[in-house]
């Protein structure tokens, strides 16, 4: 810190030879040193260009991502989340993850899920189906509508990947079937398991369950599991959130 | 004796908050980060992300308006006293130390630079407009919303100003920061706030190796990090929002400030040069002639160095001005020579 002290000190003093040298500043120093330093004008204007350049992603179209509840309003979340990371600190089940610079640099540490190990229960069992992250959110960028429930505030969809899914080579696989809790799921004449969209509102339960990716030798080449939560607008083309 | 202390203590205490919010990340306790620091239901927003997510989301958040409230009462109370004693930048910064750098290449800068003393608003703005070509050249001709904002930072430090008054970069960055909220949207600078990315940083490690969850931003954010507060070491003192809005607010601050005890200053009992507080002041301020410091007392971050740097113990900093002592008490000096 001393160094950079020593530092900032070499260059005022080489600040105030350079403006000496020049006529202009010269002028300007006669008249009195200004309020602003045309140094700290040339930084305040660049820094203020970076900030705008920056803002100018909000215009960069990004991918979807699948929300806490009460970030289902896609705006709000971009507005009011200012990357406290009080949410995915919060969350008992830890299935609340930064989005990553992957999903765009706007969304990067906004919240979303990682359904890998579990899934979103709305606090259940911690706190009896009101959600902690919603209670965290200190900006109001979670927040739910009234009367909002499991069932009508859709996370996203479940989508089956039929080409990766262990129970379509009659292997008889049926976690996703059973872990639903949802009743979003059936079992077609053979035993395998299909998405009953109407119900599913993405909690992640049949995700955090698929064994399939585990199976790498049988279903080859899969680059995740066969069963996946999807944001709603890249399921149905962006229908209301809110059913 | 807090005299060795204090430099250690500066150190300690943002590791102790790395690590607390650490530990309450792994343990979901819903500590925060400082962004929004807090236990339970009560919890103190970052001012700058509680005015940046109001202004992007129009709409006035409790929380936000309480946490801006209750920051705005601490930082009249103690000043910038945040940069010097929580916040993790300095402690980013001491990286720098890792590649050992050449050393001391003396101070003959600080009398160099002398206190500019500057006058109101309408000069800011003659100064705005005359703005020199070069910097409009750019390719960025200033918008009308950046005049704008240059405007509102001019108004703005006219309405609190003081004897002297100065708008520095970062004055600029905080008119942007809150100014492309509530263009764009969203808060823009938090993409970019080194004290966030500090601890995006730490959240993202203790992710990988908790969760294993790999990531192009493990290598984005510290890069990004280093980039802003090591490569551009002047972070601080030129671009940081923050400091600008604590720098602000704290020129009405009167409590806790560094203060001369005229008698015990060796430039009095002595009668020799000493300009040793003035020296250690990493904020460029001299705590025995303000007037003379590059930067006012208002930039003062308690960090304590002038405290304990002083020969004659003359240096404390106390509660109160004491009436007697009072710094301003010092005899005013109208060139550098007179000071002996």
């Amino acid at each position: 810190m001393e160094d950079s002290q020593t530092e900032n000190q070499l260059d005022e003093s080489r600040d105030v030879q350079e403006l000496g040298e020049d006529p202009q500043a010269k002028d300007e120093l006669s008249k009195g040193p200004g309020p602003v330093s045309r140094r700290s004008f040339v930084l305040g204007v660049g820094g203020i260009a970076v900030l705008g350049g920056l803002g100018g992603l909000r215009f960069v179209p990004h991918g979807s991502l699948v929300r806490p509840p009460g970030g289902q309003d896609e705006d709000r979340v971009i507005a009011a989340c200012f990357r406290c990371e009080r949410c995915y600190e919060i969350c008992p089940r830890g299935v609340i993850a930064p989005a990553h610079i992957e999903d765009g640099i706007l969304a990067m540490r906004t919240p979303t899920f990682d359904f890998s190990n579990d899934y979103c229960d709305w606090c259940q069992e911690s706190k009896g189906g009101e959600p902690l992250c919603v209670k965290a959110c200190p900006t109001l960028a979670l927040e739910l509508p009234a009367g909002a429930t499991p069932e009508n505030t859709i996370l996203g969809k479940a989508v089956l990947n039929t080409d990766w899914c262990l129970a379509y080579r009659l292997i008889g696989c049926r976690y996703c079937y059973d872990a639903c809790p949802y009743e979003a799921m059936g079992l077609d004449s053979t035993g395998r398991p299909y998405v009953i969209d109407d119900k599913c509102n993405g909690c992640g339960a049949c995700e955090s369950v698929c064994v399939s990716l585990k199976n790498g030798s049988i279903a080859l080449g899969a680059t995740e599991r066969a069963i996946v939560i999807r944001p709603l607008d890249a399921v149905q083309g962006g229908e209301s959130p809110h059913a | 004796m807090l005299k060795n202390n204090a430099a250690r203590l500066r150190l300690i205490i943002p590791l102790l908050v790395l690590v607390i919010v650490s530990v309450g990340f792994v343990l979901n306790s819903g500590t925060g980060t400082l962004s929004a620091l807090g236990w339970g239901d009560i919890v103190l927003l970052c001012p700058l992300g509680a005015l940046g997510t109001m202004l992007a989301a129009k709409l006035l958040i409790p929380q936000a308006l309480i946490s801006l409230g209750i920051a705005v009462v601490l930082i009249v109370v103690l000043g910038p006293a945040f940069c010097a004693w929580i916040c993790p930048v300095p402690l980013v910064q001491k990286i720098r130390g890792i590649f050992g750098e050449p050393k001391n290449k003396g101070r003959e800068g600080q009398q160099i630079a002398i206190a500019e003393s500057s006058s109101g608003g309408e000069v800011v703005e003659a100064e705005v407009i005359a703005a020199p070509a070069t910097v409009v050249k750019a390719g960025e001709e200033l918008s009308d919303k950046e005049k704008a904002s240059l405007k509102g930072c001019a108004s703005g430090c006219d309405a609190c100003a003081s004897k002297r008054e100065k708008l520095d970069s970062r004055h600029f960055i905080l008119g942007g920061t809150l100014l492309s909220a509530a263009i764009f949207g969203f808060p823009v600078f938090c993409l970019v706030c080194p004290i966030g990315l500090t601890f995006a940083t730490t959240l993202l490690v203790i992710r990988l190796f908790s969760g294993g969850d790999v990531t192009i931003a493990l290598l984005v954010v510290p890069i990004l990090l280093i980039v802003e507060v090591v490569v551009f070491r002047k972070w601080c003192s030129r671009l940081c929002p923050l400091s600008a809005f604590m720098s602000l607010i704290s020129k009405v601050n009167r409590t806790f400030k560094p203060q001369v005890d005229t008698a015990k200053c060796i430039e009095n009992s002595q009668g020799t040069k000493c300009g040793l507080c003035a020296q250690a002041c990493e904020e460029l301020i001299d705590p025995r002639h303000p007037e003379r410091g590059a930067r006012e007392m208002n930039e003062c971050t308690r960090c304590r160095a002038c405290v304990d740097v002083c020969p004659g113990n003359a240096l404390s900093i106390p509660i109160l001005p004491k009436k007697d002592k009072r710094l301003e008490g010092a005899p005013p000096l109208q060139n550098n020579d007179a000071g002996v």
